[in-house]
């Protein structure tokens, strides 16, 4: 049978991390961690070779949070924007859509140089 | 400075590691009983909101002053704080210090890295600090005290209620020392391991129960962490039930429950759901002071008395920070109780 392949590149990178945390220590058996993020460990399985679809956001959120991963990294692998995000650029869709345009090429360090920092002071 | 994403505190150090930074973030968990008992690990409930101190006019001038972010507490929470490293893990030195009493070593707060005794926890070696070091292998956890009311860690070691909140600083590795570590390891693998009676709205930490969790002491040398390139910053706790009077907003945070305490095994006490009340239990580091000697300071202070702290059945302690198996359960990232 044909099977589909959903987002080629998450599922890989998904077992990738896996396993590198496995080789770290215990507790990242497929059963494992499907358990402790509310899934089944063969519909992780599935995950992992990239034949259904990326799961819903508070299963990724979970799966980022269980393997040190970046959850607006693994929510992006995954399709998906952070419901934050969204509501953000919803609240003022013209003023964030041409915010992002502008700064799509910029490269990283003067995107990181445009980011506000934490303003320390006297004590 | 670090800057500040999604409730998370992010160091970088591009002039290091380009590839490199280090989070913290402040999660929120239950007190446990403030006894001499060694408890389990109480469940986490997701992160601490934080926010800009700038963007808070109405905040007193001296807390503006300090610059920083703004967490908005409930009495009846605890806090540890979540140490994470993303992309290349570059070593950090990190310093906290609750009321600038350092809780590593029960000091008042300088600024330099320390040795004899080491006065800050090396990542990524320390997954989580849950509270005040007291002795080797246990910490008393960090829990919210309203300042001047005598209970914070603060208060008792230096009789003042002046800063409260929490104090941090990141230290990274020296640019040559990190370059010779890496060229010694094979790093194709990238990402973290993963492995807390009045109308002042400010808060400090008490030390609460006691868990047991090693504090790693730091194998490299001192000279090894470039303390030019030190980034830091102070955490100013609010009182979540003033939250609306500051802000005009509701308070961002439900208060744990009753129930959320029976669902995690672990005892009650009315005054942990009084919004201005201070409760009892704070033990200098080291302890000498007692929860029935808090008693008595509360009752002196507030002309109320408040339950003793009581042990409860609880199953096996969850050994809790390194060589600890697997990760730690946190339930949801931002999520209500």
């Amino acid at each position: 049978m044909q099977r589909t392949s959903h987002r080629s590149g998450f599922g890989s990178h998904l077992r990738a991390l896996r396993m590198a945390r496995a080789e770290e220590g215990g507790g990242f058996s497929l059963r494992h961690l499907a358990a402790r993020c509310g899934v089944t460990a063969p519909y992780l399985s599935r995950l992992e070779r990239d034949e259904v679809a990326p799961p819903s956001e508070a299963v990724l959120r979970r799966l980022a949070q269980e393997l040190g991963e970046d959850e607006d990294v693994l929510l992006a692998m995954g399709g998906k924007i952070s419901s934050d995000l969204h509501a953000a650029i919803l609240a003022r869709p013209k003023l964030f859509a041409e915010l992002i345009r502008s700064l799509r090429d910029m490269p990283e360090h003067a995107v990181l140089r445009l980011m506000r920092e934490v303003r320390d002071g006297d004590w | 400075m670090p800057l500040l994403d999604d409730d998370r505190l992010v160091f970088r150090f591009p002039e290091i590691d380009e590839d490199a930074s280090f989070e913290i973030d402040f999660q929120r968990t239950l007190r446990i009983p403030d006894t001499d008992r060694d408890y389990p690990l109480p469940p986490g409930f997701g992160r601490f909101p934080l926010e800009h101190v700038e963007d808070h006019p109405a905040l007193p001038e001296h807390t503006r002053r300090r610059g920083g972010v703004l967490l908005p507490m409930w009495q009846a929470e605890a806090m540890w704080l979540n140490f994470n490293h993303r992309g290349e893990r570059l070593p950090v030195a990190v310093k906290v210090a609750a009321g600038k009493i350092n809780a590593v070593t029960g000091e008042p707060w300088t600024t330099p890295l320390n040795r004899d005794p080491q006065d800050y926890v090396v990542c990524p070696e320390q997954p989580w600090l849950d509270g005040f070091a007291v002795e080797p292998g246990v910490i008393r956890q960090f829990v919210a005290m309203p300042l001047g009311v005598g209970y914070s860690a603060e208060e008792q070691l230096t009789g003042e209620a002046e800063w409260g909140g929490l104090q941090i600083s990141v230290t990274p590795l020296k640019q040559d020392v990190w370059e010779r570590i890496r060229s010694r390891e094979n790093r194709s693998v990238r990402f973290g391991i993963n492995p807390a009676l009045q109308e002042r709205g400010d808060m400090g930490f008490g030390a609460g129960g006691r868990m047991r969790q090693e504090i790693c002491v730091d194998r490299r040398k001192l000279a090894d962490w470039d303390q030019r390139a030190t980034q830091r910053v102070f955490v100013t706790l609010w009182h979540a039930s003033q939250w609306r009077d500051l802000t005009g907003r509701p308070a961002p945070t439900e208060p744990p429950l009753a129930k959320d305490y029976a669902d995690a095994g672990l005892p009650w006490f009315e005054y942990y759901g009084r919004g201005s009340e201070a409760a009892p239990g704070s033990e200098r580091l080291r302890g000498l002071v007692g929860p029935h000697i808090f008693e008595k300071i509360f009752e002196k202070n507030a002309g109320a008395s408040l339950s003793e702290s009581k042990d409860v059945e609880t199953g096996e302690p969850t050994p809790i920070g390194p060589g600890a198996p697997g990760p730690r359960q946190i339930k949801s990232p931002s999520g209500k109780l």
